[in-house]
């Protein structure tokens, strides 16, 4: 009995809010949660995009992945994202956004790295390294 | 070193405070202020601890210090870790060290103005505007489709 507790203690990640951006422990497991400090909801999955996809908006506490077919037009709040496809919208990242030489990005970007790969197309408003404000 | 002083045969030493135009042809390093507007298919590099305020187009452009102005690059414009620029970016390629700060507007790839094939949207209709569900039966809402990593 002791032993479950332990495990279910141990098996949690820290994640931070994309509304109120304050800390939260979840289940490693968890897929969505309510937010104890603002109550809202939070998806906690990674995520491939594959096809066309528009909303108005696109947020996750876990990664992004654009692939090559994907096209995401939506503003976009992520851990990290990858774009190997085309993105448009206004992007807020708390970790690394990446752009591969297949990946076409126009709006804007806030995240504290970028690398940009030989042959992707970049065109926008950037803040890299500062200290994020909106996100 | 002799390297160094092939790649960039001008350098504006750490003590010089240099205001106006420069032209050059192959490379020119600065080490200390420069207040002006640079003209150039050669390389520019400017070293850790130096500042450059005003506009630049140059072939490429290391930057490992301090820049307010807006680069133009024909190649390449790398931002090393130490890096600080303030100013727009228009270049065929981007790369920017972990622990660099780039505030301004970005145009990178081909022309930098490309649209991606079968592009018709336009960039500034709000995208909240455009209809989820397409005349092909995409499922109209929500999630994200494709599976899960």
């Amino acid at each position: 009995m002791s032993s479950s507790v332990t495990q279910s203690k141990a098996a949690v990640r820290q994640v931070i809010c994309t509304h109120c951006h304050c800390a939260t422990d979840v289940a490693l497991r968890a897929m969505s949660v309510f937010c104890p400090h603002c109550n809202k909801r939070l998806i906690l999955e990674d995520y491939k995009i594959d096809s066309y996809y528009a909303v108005r908006e696109f947020s996750t506490c876990g990664d992004v992945v654009v692939e090559k077919k994907g096209h995401v037009v939506a503003p976009i709040k992520a851990s990290n994202l990858t774009i190997k496809g085309k993105v448009q919208g206004s992007v807020v990242v708390r970790g690394q956004v990446e752009i591969k030489k297949t990946g076409w990005f126009k709006g804007e970007l806030e995240a504290p790295c970028l690398v940009i790969e030989g042959g992707a197309v970049f065109d926008g408003f950037v803040r890299i390294g500062l200290p994020a404000v909106s996100a | 070193m002799a390297d160094s002083t092939n790649e960039f045969p001008t350098t504006l030493g750490a003590d010089a405070v240099f205001k106006g135009q420069l032209q050059f042809e192959k490379g020119v390093k600065l080490l200390g202020k420069f207040d002006g507007e640079i003209n150039s298919d050669g390389q520019l590099m400017v070293a850790e601890g130096a500042t450059l305020t005003g506009d630049v187009k140059a072939g490429s452009v290391r930057v490992e210090g301090q820049v307010k102005g807006n680069l133009n690059a024909a190649a390449k414009v790398q931002l090393s870790a130490s890096a600080r620029l303030e100013g727009d970016v228009q270049t065929q390629r981007l790369e920017v060290a972990e622990g660099a700060v780039l505030v301004g507007r970005c145009v990178v790839g081909v022309n930098g103005h490309s649209k991606p094939a079968g592009e018709v949207r336009s960039a500034s209709r709000p995208a909240e505007l455009i209809p989820t569900a397409t005349a092909k039966g995409r499922m109209p809402e929500p999630a994200p489709t494709a599976g899960k990593k």
